[in-house]
């Protein structure tokens, strides 16, 4: 009995040896076909059991015991084939990356209204359109294994519209008109690939509710689940920045963090470095849209102020006159004569140094969440936006943040966050919105300001009640000032008015996310020369 | 020096010829000739972008609708794209609703299939007249919200709007069926002088002039009265 059980082990262990190297060879192989990838080494596992192959962190991990079962109708080294082509056509063409793969997915959702359905009916459009991009672009067996491969009722109707578009028999009888339809879309354009989804999704709507009935919406496909755990966290942190900035919507984006919120966290997104995901806390996918977002833009800080120096140096000359004095003479250009008309003086001129005031002091944003202002969790806040890109742009160079949230700042509508390096907090106390009259408490500002005169950032649409008195407080302030404006009236104008004459107070106006990278943080108006 | 691409030399790259290919290019071609259609249409037909909904303008933009299309191969798939390139807007700079739902009015009575299902889940718009005319034999089903004019003039089709219809629904119907899952606008059959509304929501308003034909709001007749006047 022992000696048949230790034949057995060996004869495993032999045939496990066979196909690594196998695996190796056509690796090879497939590398070269698809263009050398950048992918890890592939590898054979007998715990997947259940569909043909897993992309985990980039690495395709092929089924062993699905390779042995395909292997009955097909050489084991075209199955092993095909396998590789499917997983690296997914990563060499769809998705592509992270920011696709959610697009996609959203634009599934809108149509089948269910994660489940959505997330089914994305990976089904991503298999077809990288099993026909590998079909038509390279040489692969990949039609060689669908042809004897089980079937659900997704697949029996996804291998009838391979039949029709690759011109190939895969043994599928039925599913005509679906076909039909499905054949319509025009899969290897990339371009459309939102609007390619959206009609797939309606065509196999039906297909996937009666799925949906039959129990069978979870089975993963036999090809296996596209799911989020291929992608690094690089690659999340990255495509989530490029979706917020696509959809520019903090509802769409936080319907899909939502729905992945679990995903997220078991691919190991960091919710300490970057943004807290934590469930019960809808609005931390609110603050998570406005960070990825801001993380699209880099306002700049005037870093070194420059001082006059006081002194004066000889900058440019002009002609001597009788009576300007003859130190100022220059010998060189004035052909060795004093003459009026001949001789040139050098005009002095004071010169600038960098002054003590070097690198970025601390900033207090004060941002508006009044009635009057957007809900940045229901459309998209230029004044969470703006304050977003200003805090990140100050927490970038080394500098603290606090935060003075208010609406009606006297009947308890207000928030301070002190002076801290912390982005999720900082986030949260911008996404706070009160939604109720505007009137700040100048006392509360006040208490965050300290000696080493830290700049100011203010965000309003300027319809404070007492604006008078923010008028005055600013205008006596010698800290530098940046202040914004969302959408033109006439308290704006009277705020740029009154504050005309003050150097260190800039205003800007933000109408559309587009005026946001306009902003100049901290920009003293004297060095430049001109009024903003 | 070694040439750094010299790996790529041995593979050698050609790309297949798919039915895929032959496929979406025809559907485009197809796509096409049906926008440049109702683009000409609503050249012909619209003035200064404004176009009144009279009975003779009607009869001449179906007319005209319908000289369009005779020559181009289409079928319900592509009607149901057109739907969605008019929603969309991106290759028609302008969609007017009527005309719009003439022309697509035109596609459906014209299609070869007899039964006909559009999906209008998901558009912005809602177009008037779809159904307007539709003959004996062909089916029409709306998945989701319809504009005004649902099935005027109906001529015998059915009509099914799984949604709500606008105003004037069934206006003029000469023969058929016209259902509708949800609510119906005003003037619900005005004119209509034959064929049957089967509503099963709310109904706003119910034409002043019904000639014949019958109404029936969730299975009960509701016109016409049993005293009513023909």
């Amino acid at each position: 009995m022992k000696l048949l059980q230790g034949k057995k082990v060996q004869e495993m262990s032999r045939r496990e040896n066979k196909h690594d190297l196998l695996l190796k060879e056509i690796w090879a192989k497939v590398r070269k076909k698809h263009f050398f990838p950048e992918l890890p080494d592939p590898a054979i596992s007998e715990s997947i059991d259940r569909v043909a192959l897993e992309i985990k962190s980039k690495r395709i991990i092929l089924s062993q015991s699905f390779i042995e079962d395909a292997a009955r109708h097909l050489p084991i080294e075209k199955v092993i084939e095909a396998l590789l082509d499917h997983g690296v056509a997914h990563y060499t063409y769809c998705p592509w990356d992270f920011h696709t793969h959610l697009t996609l997915y959203q634009k599934a959702k809108k149509v089948l209204k269910d994660k489940d359905k959505a997330q089914k009916s994305t990976e089904y459009f991503m298999d077809v359109v990288a099993d026909t991009h590998c079909f038509k672009e390279k040489d692969t067996p990949i039609s060689h294994l669908y042809r004897h491969m089980e079937r659900g009722i997704m697949d029996e109707a996804i291998h009838a519209l391979y039949q029709k578009i690759w011109g190939v028999d895969l043994n599928v009888q039925g599913y005509e008109e679906i076909a039909r339809k499905l054949s319509r879309i025009p899969y290897l354009d990339r371009k459309p690939w939102p609007e390619s989804i959206r009609r797939f999704s309606n065509i196999i709507q039906g297909l996937i509710e009666s799925e949906e009935k039959s129990g069978t919406l979870n089975q993963p496909s036999p090809m296996g689940q596209n799911d989020l755990g291929r992608y690094s966290l690089e690659e999340m942190d990255q495509g989530l920045k490029e979706f917020a900035m696509a959809t520019g919507d903090p509802s769409t984006f936080k319907e899909v963090v939502n729905d992945f919120e679990d995903e997220l966290k078991d691919a190991g997104y960091d919710t300490n470095n970057t943004m807290g995901l934590g469930s019960g806390s809808p609005l931390d996918a609110d603050a998570l849209f406005y960070m990825k977002l801001a993380e699209n833009y880099s306002l700049p800080i005037k870093k070194v102020p420059i001082e006059k120096s006081g002194s004066l140096y000889p900058m440019s000359h002009s002609p001597w006159e009788l009576g300007k004095p003859f130190r100022d003479i220059d010998p060189w250009t004035s052909f060795g004569k004093v003459m009026p008309g001949i001789t040139q003086i050098w005009e002095r001129t004071e010169g600038e140094v960098f002054g003590e005031r070097e690198g970025i002091p601390n900033c207090i944003v004060v941002i508006d969440s009044s009635g009057s202002m957007t809900n940045p969790r229901q459309r998209l806040s230029h004044a969470v936006l703006g304050a977003a890109c200003a805090s990140d742009a100050y927490l970038r160079n080394d500098a603290t943040v606090a935060v003075y949230n208010f609406s009606d700042a006297k009947h308890g509508g207000s928030q301070i966050l002190d002076y801290t390096r912390h982005r999720k907090k900082i986030y949260q106390a911008l996404c706070h919105y009160y939604g109720g009259g505007t009137r700040l408490d100048i006392e509360d500002i006040e208490s965050l300001q300290d000696p080493s005169l830290p700049d100011m950032f203010i965000i309003t649409d300027m319809q404070i009640t007492n604006l008078e008195v923010l008028i005055g407080y600013l205008n006596g302030l010698e800290n530098r000032v940046t202040a914004v404006h969302i959408g033109e009236n006439e308290r704006a104008w009277h705020f740029k008015r009154s504050t005309k004459l003050r150097k260190n107070i800039s205003v800007y106006s933000v109408n559309k996310k587009e005026d946001v990278p306009k902003i100049v943080l901290g920009k003293i108006r004297e060095y430049f020369g001109i009024a903003t | 020096m070694i040439n750094p691409f010299e790996d790529f030399k041995e593979y050698p790259y050609e790309k297949k010829k798919i039915p895929l290919d032959r496929i979406v290019q025809a559907k485009e071609k197809v796509m096409e000739q049906i926008v440049e259609g109702y683009l000409k249409l609503v050249e012909e037909e619209v003035k200064d972008l404004v176009w009144l909904v009279e009975h003779s303008r009607l009869i001449k933009a179906y007319s005209s609708a319908l000289r369009t299309i005779q020559k181009i191969d289409y079928d319900i798939d592509d009607i149901e794209e057109l739907c969605l390139e008019l929603d969309k807007g991106d290759r028609i700079p302008y969609l007017i609703s009527g005309p719009a739902g003439i022309y697509l009015a035109a596609l459906c009575n014209n299609a070869k299939e007899e039964k006909i299902q559009l999906r209008l889940h998901e558009l912005k718009r809602a177009f008037h007249f779809l159904g307007y005319r539709l003959p004996e034999g062909k089916t029409l089903i709306l998945k989701g919200n319809a504009g005004d004019f649902i099935g005027a003039s109906l001529s015998g089709g059915k009509i099914i709007v799984e949604g709500s219809a606008g105003n004037w629904a069934g206006a003029g119907m000469i023969d058929g069926d016209l259902v509708i899952t949800d609510n119906a606008g005003q003037n619900t059959g005005a004119w209509m002088s034959g064929g049957e509304i089967h509503i099963e929501g709310h109904i706003i308003g119910i034409g002043k002039i019904i000639h014949g034909g019958r109404i029936y709001h969730r299975g009960n007749l509701i016109r016409p009265y049993e005293t009513t006047t023909r």
